[in-house]
């Protein structure tokens, strides 16, 4: 059975299907054809074929019998370094299966595991090293602690160009039976920012609406999906109430679940339309950046924009 | 592991030691309820056996606690909602209730729509004994309190029984300490027991127990003080320590400076206390994810003094109202209204190998694809699931 979700319905099962990363899947035919793989890091941004080219590794590897020997663990979503710890226990723990010398876990975003958490992933990566690999994914390698990056080989994914994301949502538009404008094509991958999982998650949703994907549709597909209601925050803000714009953004935040990193890009980009003297759009611009650092860098990113709010009050005064 | 204080927390009565006459008045007032007055005020300094007594009570009455909080208690909606099961269903069958209110001290005045209005109306119509705790029943705010409930004065706890009960627990624990740190743990906990059990608690478990100093447990202060204190007072260096007396958790601290910045800033100083606040979310976040514990010196810095000097070298008199925060009781609405979020970003991580914070960041792109019924019977979406989805888009 074929899922609904078109990010399933059409993920790459071999080699040559997987978008871009051309470099990345020399290396790695290498090591599969050996049949037997380090431990691995892929580090990278989002939709960029991590998870994807870690399944058709331990295909290519183990072929009808590779869900049996894959464990797919997320980090950011396990509670603890524990529960990781005692599942990778449970699953190395019986033979592999078939004729492979080892299984795979596959740990998706690593890098929400503190440094050290990551020293005891280390110790149990270790441990079991006579039977399991480890593949992990991460977007920044930088936050992976140093004893893991040199039991790893490291494989550093790109950003996809629009050529190799135009060929997947032709595919689609095809075997789908849609008609896709040259000019949706560039919104949703400008939309989407390199990003083929949302990539094919826009064309799927402009698709629920009409099979014929123009460019209009897709912007309003776009604009439904982005936070609402931010400039109203930075209005409030402007003209002196910052208890007003302090309660409608956290009720913009808690509505559509949307991000610190969401709403400050929102920002950043709604900073050029406000009626503001030039130098202090430069100025607010500067505190933006710091801001979205600091989100990066803090713990609460409620407090990081409030303290963004503020300066919008400020400039509100025109200071 | 339950730490000591847990750990011996008194089970029976018998087993509470300097606080006789309170516990027979506390007796009368459960057995003959309703009594003239239906609600009970222990008024005593912290860690004197307060909320002991309730607990006990309970155990002893076969009762069960029903706890309100200052939460409950600022406006009648939620109060009433929390109080509905209580308050409807009385049966021979049922177990006893007690209903705890714990420092009554934190609830907002008569204002509006004050915490100490609500809790009075509550007393009025209750079927079930109230018991109040406060530290400091002498507050103004508390006063047409006071008129509807019987005031039981808690003594501090003598330093002779706080060093009796000391040893007993070291026997039970087969733990050593000299005379001398014992009797400096007994005076310096100003009839505090509970400290003390925690002072010895730590002082056993090192290797040189003498070598031990005991911080003396200044007087201490609630938030409001605190907030007054920082806000309002003429920056000092004493400022620093002034979180050390409030007997909250600095994460939670964080939350009443930042809601109530904007009660006593404005302009210059809002900006610059948020970039301070900001820095404290800063460190804070350094902290944990760099296991780096020495920032958290900085962190109490630019949350004390550096707020403070937001104003600059100045004071503010007058009277700000301070509030308590009120984001995560926003936060925790907002979970239980999207709860279904959850639970199908759960069902649809588990289809396609992408973790579900991810999916709950990407929401909204993924929730249109979503109403397709053939997906929603191939991630098996129960009912409510699927009324979720469509009503929300």
């Amino acid at each position: 059975m074929t899922s609904e979700i078109w990010t399933e319905r059409y993920r790459p099962q071999i080699y040559d299907d997987l978008a871009g990363q051309e470099e990345i899947l020399k290396r790695i035919k290498g090591l599969t054809n050996s049949m037997n793989i380090p431990h691995l890091l892929f580090a990278g941004p989002a939709g960029t074929g991590k998870s994807t080219l870690a399944l058709i590794v331990v295909k290519e590897l183990f072929g009808k019998t590779w869900k049996d020997n894959y464990l797919e663990l997320n980090a950011s979503d396990e509670r603890g370094i524990n529960i990781v710890r005692e599942k990778v226990k449970n699953f190395a723990r019986t033979k592999s299966l078939g004729n492979a010398p080892f299984k795979v876990i596959f740990l998706d975003e690593a890098d929400a595991l503190t440094p050290e958490a990551q020293q005891a992933l280390r110790r149990t990566m270790e441990n079991y090293a006579a039977t399991c690999r480890f593949i992990l994914s991460c977007n920044y390698s930088s936050k992976i602690i140093d004893p893991i990056q040199s039991r790893c080989a490291a494989f550093r994914f790109k950003l996809l160009e629009k050529k190799d994301v135009e060929k997947v949502m032709k595919k689609i538009a095809e075997s789908e039976k849609l008609e896709i404008e040259d000019e949706a094509i560039t919104a949703i991958y400008e939309g989407s920012e390199g990003d083929c999982r949302r990539c094919v998650n826009l064309m799927q949703s402009t698709a629920a609406v009409s099979p014929k994907i123009t460019k209009e549709l897709v912007s309003t597909i776009i604009s439904e999906a982005k936070p609402k209601d931010i400039k109203i925050v930075l209005e409030y803000a402007l003209a002196g109430d910052f208890e007003g714009a302090r309660e409608k953004l956290l009720n913009v935040m808690l509505k559509d679940a949307v991000s610190g990193q969401d709403v400050i890009k929102t920002i950043q980009k709604e900073i050029w339309n406000l009626t503001i003297e030039p130098e202090i759009k430069v100025k607010l611009t500067e505190k933006t950046g710091e801001t979205e650092f600091r989100i990066v860098e803090g713990s609460d990113p409620f407090i990081q924009l409030q303290a963004l709010i503020a300066s919008f009050v400020l400039a509100g005064l025109g200071k | 592991m339950k730490n000591w204080v847990e750990k011996y927390r008194p089970k029976k009565f018998e087993e509470i030691l300097g606080q006789d006459k309170v516990i027979e008045r506390v007796k009368e007032f459960s057995i003959n309820f309703p009594e003239k007055k239906k609600a009970i005020l222990l008024n005593g300094k912290p860690g004197i056996g307060k909320t002991t007594i309730v607990q006990v009570l309970a155990n002893e009455s076969n009762s069960e606690i029903f706890e309100l909080n200052a939460s409950d208690l600022r406006n009648k909606s939620s109060l009433n909602e929390k109080l509905k099961p209580v308050l409807q269903q009385k049966s021979l069958f049922e177990k006893n209730k007690l209903i705890l209110v714990d420092e009554v001290d934190g609830l907002s005045g008569m204002q509006d729509r004050g915490g100490v209005s609500e809790l009075i109306a509550l007393i009025e119509k209750t079927p079930y004994p109230i018991i109040c705790t406060a530290n400091n029943a002498w507050l103004k705010k508390l006063s047409p309190l006071r008129k509807k409930v019987e005031l039981v004065e808690l003594e501090e706890i003598s330093p002779s029984i706080i060093k009796t009960l000391l040893k007993k627990i070291l026997e039970k624990e087969e733990k050593e300490v000299t005379p001398n740190v014992l009797n400096n743990i007994t005076i310096k906990a100003k009839g505090d027991l509970r400290s003390a059990i925690n002072d010895l608690e730590a002082a056993s478990a090192l290797e040189k127990p003498e070598e031990i100093e005991i911080s003396e447990r200044g007087a201490k202060i609630n938030i409001f003080e605190g907030l007054r204190h920082i806000f309002q007072d003429k920056v000092n260096k004493e400022m620093l320590s002034t979180f050390d007396k409030v007997d909250l958790p600095i994460d939670e601290i964080i939350l009443w400076m930042e809601e109530n910045i904007p009660k006593v800033y404005n302009g210059q100083e809002l900006v610059k206390a948020y970039e301070r606040l900001a820095k404290v979310d800063l460190f804070k976040g350094r902290i944990y994810k760099q296991q780096y514990w020495r920032f958290l010196v900085y962190e109490n810095a630019f949350l004390s003094y550096g707020i403070s000097e937001a104003k600059g070298d100045t004071e503010k008199k007058g009277f700000y109202k301070y509030q308590r925060p009120g984001r995560i009781l926003k936060i925790w609405l907002n979970n239980i209204k999207h709860a279904k979020r959850k639970t199908i970003a759960i069902k649809y991580a588990a289809k396609t190998h992408v973790g579900q914070k991810r999916i709950l960041a990407e929401w909204k792109t993924i929730s249109p694809i979503l109403k397709n019924p053939k997906l929603q019977q191939e991630l098996k979406l129960d009912e409510d699931e699927i009324n979720y989805i469509m009503k929300y888009p």
